[in-house]
């Protein structure tokens, strides 16, 4: 074998990412019964007909569950979040993506 | 719990991470599926059906000890200071070096010069600026752009020294907080980056702005856009299919679309002295463009003859057709945080070839007198909108998305016999002179204001520089 004759020392050109304080989900519920779920949509189209078949299905299981929709931006802003936190026990967050 | 396709697992993954919650439950749905069987409520079932149980547990299924205590993040500092690569002969190493960056995601898939200590001095020597000056974080990982950092990947785009501090002034336009990097860097959509460099700077570092000016061949205009690319794949950490999603990848992906503007030939001050900074200034205005094919094309050109009237129709006439066509959305409040935000009304960003611009200025036009005359020739009237858009606007007005300053214009106009823009403000318009002779007009367009963020349209001086006369300023 060939003795290495070339060495290249490469500086990296990466940016240094900060670690940023991390969050763990909320506990579940324990059942779905007699729960108010929000189905979050971002309006990209598509997700409205699968939520549609979503709730038919949740109905059937367990009927006294209710949904809501929540429409809104790309990322949820924050007062919509404030407006819809007392409305509903757990939510979906769907894209069309 | 949230719900996303198989394509952009990664990408939510990844997005999970970024935003503190990496144990955010998930639910993947074939995009195969997904895509095609969305369009109704019948086609769709089947896909619902074979993923209900899966949302149904992600829901009511205790969290795990891991789910309820993720662990702290760290600081992910480089994974070394750097890569040493040996090998027998320099073309060896070369092909070695650039192996090892692309394996690891740090390149763009075109050979790149290697970033040694010894080079990347000699790139700093470009700029008075000390390398470990921050400039700002880029998206979507949030890393930290320094002058070093952006210097390293300044030398893998093959840039010189004297273009350093264009390069840096890109950076500082894209990491400024108000400006949305994400968008543009991340979405979907394709959208794009357009850097126009104006002022003495872009003649004396050897811009090209003649015929061929958004093409190849042009050292400056290529490795200045291609420093931009790296530095962002790199500092922001994105990579095509993981958490850049551009479907069709962003056109001209190695350089952006880079150019400056023809002083020489140009009728006019510089396009900064529209934003406010000195004749003398040399400044990068960087913005975000509609991706694939969202060019405007208003001729001009050695084929077929052109009147600058002629082409002031063609300009109009697209402007009404795309500024109209977003009318329906005006009236909601966007897809982001700020009101308007990546719907409705647009910025149009014009290129104007010299000898077009040396007719306007006969016809007594100014940048700014081309943009009130455009705006006017632009303005529908209310008679003409359907119901629906007037209903529209009017909810624009309501909801604040047209601005305050702007709303007597729109509160006039919304009324029989009145004229109603097309674009919230003549400023929206952006008249740039570059091509040679002959030369041809063009647009590119963006929403006013962007997904993410204020805005995606910025104009900064450069500054710090060393090798050139201009650009000095501190």
């Amino acid at each position: 074998m060939s003795e290495q004759t070339v060495k290249l020392e490469l500086l990296n050109p990466r940016g240094m990412v900060e670690a940023m304080p991390v969050s763990a989900p909320n506990p579940r519920v324990a059942d779905l019964a007699g729960k108010r779920i929000g189905l979050y949509w971002n309006s990209k189209p598509g997700l409205d007909n699968f939520y549609k078949v979503f709730e038919e299905l949740l109905k059937e299981r367990y009927p006294t569950a209710t949904t809501t929709w929540l429409r809104g931006a790309f990322l949820i802003r924050d007062d919509d979040a404030d407006a819809w936190l007392p409305q509903i026990d757990t939510f979906v967050y769907g894209v069309g993506d | 719990m949230f719900i996303n396709c198989t394509t952009f697992d990664d990408d939510a993954k990844s997005a999970s991470a970024d935003n503190g919650m990496p144990t955010l439950r998930r639910v993947k749905i074939s995009s195969e599926d997904f895509y095609k069987l969305r369009g109704s409520v019948d086609t769709v079932r089947p896909l619902v059906e074979s993923v209900f149980d899966d949302i149904i547990d992600a829901l009511v299924k205790p969290l795990t000890a891991e789910e309820s205590s993720p662990p702290e993040g760290k600081d992910e500092k480089e994974e070394t200071a750097g890569v040493t690569v040996t090998a027998e002969s320099y073309p060896a190493a070369a092909e070695e070096f650039n192996r090892v960056f692309l394996d690891n995601r740090w390149g763009d898939g075109l050979p790149m010069v290697p970033p040694t200590p010894e080079r990347v001095k000699w790139m700093l020597s470009g700029t008075k600026r000390k390398p470990n000056e921050v400039l700002g974080k880029i998206n979507p990982k949030q890393g930290t752009a320094t002058i070093e950092k952006i210097a390293i990947n300044a030398v893998m785009a093959g840039a010189k020294p004297e273009y350093l501090p264009v390069i840096i002034a890109v950076i500082e336009a894209m990491t400024d907080d108000e400006f949305d990097d994400l968008h543009v860097l991340a979405s979907a959509g394709s959208f794009n980056l357009l850097t126009i460099v104006s002022g003495p700077i872009a003649a004396e570092i050897g811009m090209e702005a003649n015929i061929g000016f958004m093409g190849h061949g042009w050292r400056a205009n290529n490795t200045i856009g291609r420093a931009v690319r790296l530095s962002t794949l790199n500092i922001g950490r994105t990579w095509p299919g993981k958490n850049d999603m551009a479907l069709t990848g962003r056109i001209s992906p190695h350089t952006f679309f880079t150019f400056s503007e023809n002083a020489d030939m140009s009728p006019w001050e510089p396009y900064h002295t529209g934003r406010g900074f000195k004749a003398g200034d040399s400044c990068v205005t960087v913005g975000s463009i509609h991706g694939e094919s969202q060019l405007n094309h208003f001729y001009g050109g050695m084929i077929g003859t052109w009147t600058a009237e002629g082409i002031l129709d063609r300009m109009v006439e697209d402007l009404v057709r795309t500024g109209r066509r977003g009318y329906f959305m005006w009236g909601t409040k966007g897809v982001g945080k700020y009101l308007g935000s990546g719907v409705g009304a647009l910025n149009h960003m014009i290129i104007l070839f010299p000898e077009l611009a040396a007719e306007y200025k006969k016809m007594g036009f100014d940048q700014k007198g081309l943009q009130d005359e455009v705006y006017k020739r632009t303005s529908i009237p209310y008679d003409d909108l359907n119901p629906a858009e007037r209903k529209s606007l009017q909810t624009a007005i309501e909801l604040g998305v047209i601005p305050t300053d702007r709303k007597e214009v729109f509160t006039t106009a919304l009324k029989t016999g009145g004229r109603v823009p097309v674009l919230i403000a003549p400023e929206d318009l952006h008249f740039f002179v570059a091509g040679g002779a002959p030369g041809c007009a063009f647009s590119f367009n963006y929403y006013r204001i962007p997904p993410y963020n204020k805005t995606a349209l910025m104009t900064r001086r450069i500054t710090g520089a060393t090798l050139t006369r201009a650009g000095k300023l501190e």
